[in-house]
């Protein structure tokens, strides 16, 4: 079972490297952003370019995604890989929507938006399991 | 799809691993080829042709259920 989630070749490598930097990047940033503003008593423009600057790492992310999605070879994989896309981002924007919602009509806690993109590949990686078992 | 490929391997004694090896893909996309979950490109359907040297319509049978060999192709056509 574990097998599924197994880097087999080198654009998978590159793509594991890539997002590896991208997630450091974005941790790095965002205690930046954190620490400038919340303690720093950074404000005014500044403020506003250091809260935007995490969001250059998810970006890249998303670049480097393109990018597998392009270098990968085997296209049994890449359909696994845009499926498992599809079945994140039906999941997320589903949800999301529900949420919103819940939060109009019921008064459901309010959910901070700056958690959509990490349910976002929490999603992809709950979906990549689903349809790698399809095609067992 | 239904394809030839299980037995086309077994003639030569290939596993699922080699014929991967050889195509430059996974085992699992092997598997899910042979098993017709995965329908091929046109591309991988060329290599695996030039790979067993024989015409792609020797390997894979059509939606009807009929291997697409010359002969059934050219009576279709009249």
């Amino acid at each position: 079972m574990l097998s599924m989630f197994c880097v087999s070749n080198p654009a998978q490598r590159r793509y594991v490297s890539r997002m590896f930097w991208a997630g450091g990047l974005c941790i790095a940033l965002s205690l930046g952003a954190v620490l400038g503003i919340r303690h720093g008593h950074v404000t005014g423009v500044p403020a506003y370019l250091l809260g935007v600057l995490p969001a250059a790492p998810i970006v890249l992310a998303l670049l480097v995604t393109g990018a597998y999605l392009v270098e990968e070879k085997d296209e049994f994989q890449r359909n696994l890989y845009i499926q498992a896309l599809l079945g994140g981002m039906a999941l997320t924007l589903s949800l999301t929507t529900v949420w919103g919602n819940l939060e109009d009509l019921v008064r459901v806690p309010h959910l901070d938006l700056i958690w959509v993109y990490p349910l976002f590949w929490i999603f992809v990686v709950a979906a990549y399991p689903v349809v790698w078992l399809r095609y067992r | 799809m239904k394809n030839r490929l299980r037995v086309l391997r077994a003639e030569r004694e290939w596993s699922q691993a080699d014929l991967a090896k050889r195509l430059e893909v996974s085992r699992q996309s092997v598997n899910a080829i042979e098993t017709g979950k995965f329908d091929p490109s046109l591309p991988l359907a060329f290599r695996l042709a030039r790979l067993f040297e024989m015409p792609i319509e020797e390997i894979f049978e059509d939606e009807d259920g009929m291997l697409l060999t010359t002969e059934n192709t050219e009576s279709r056509e009249n």
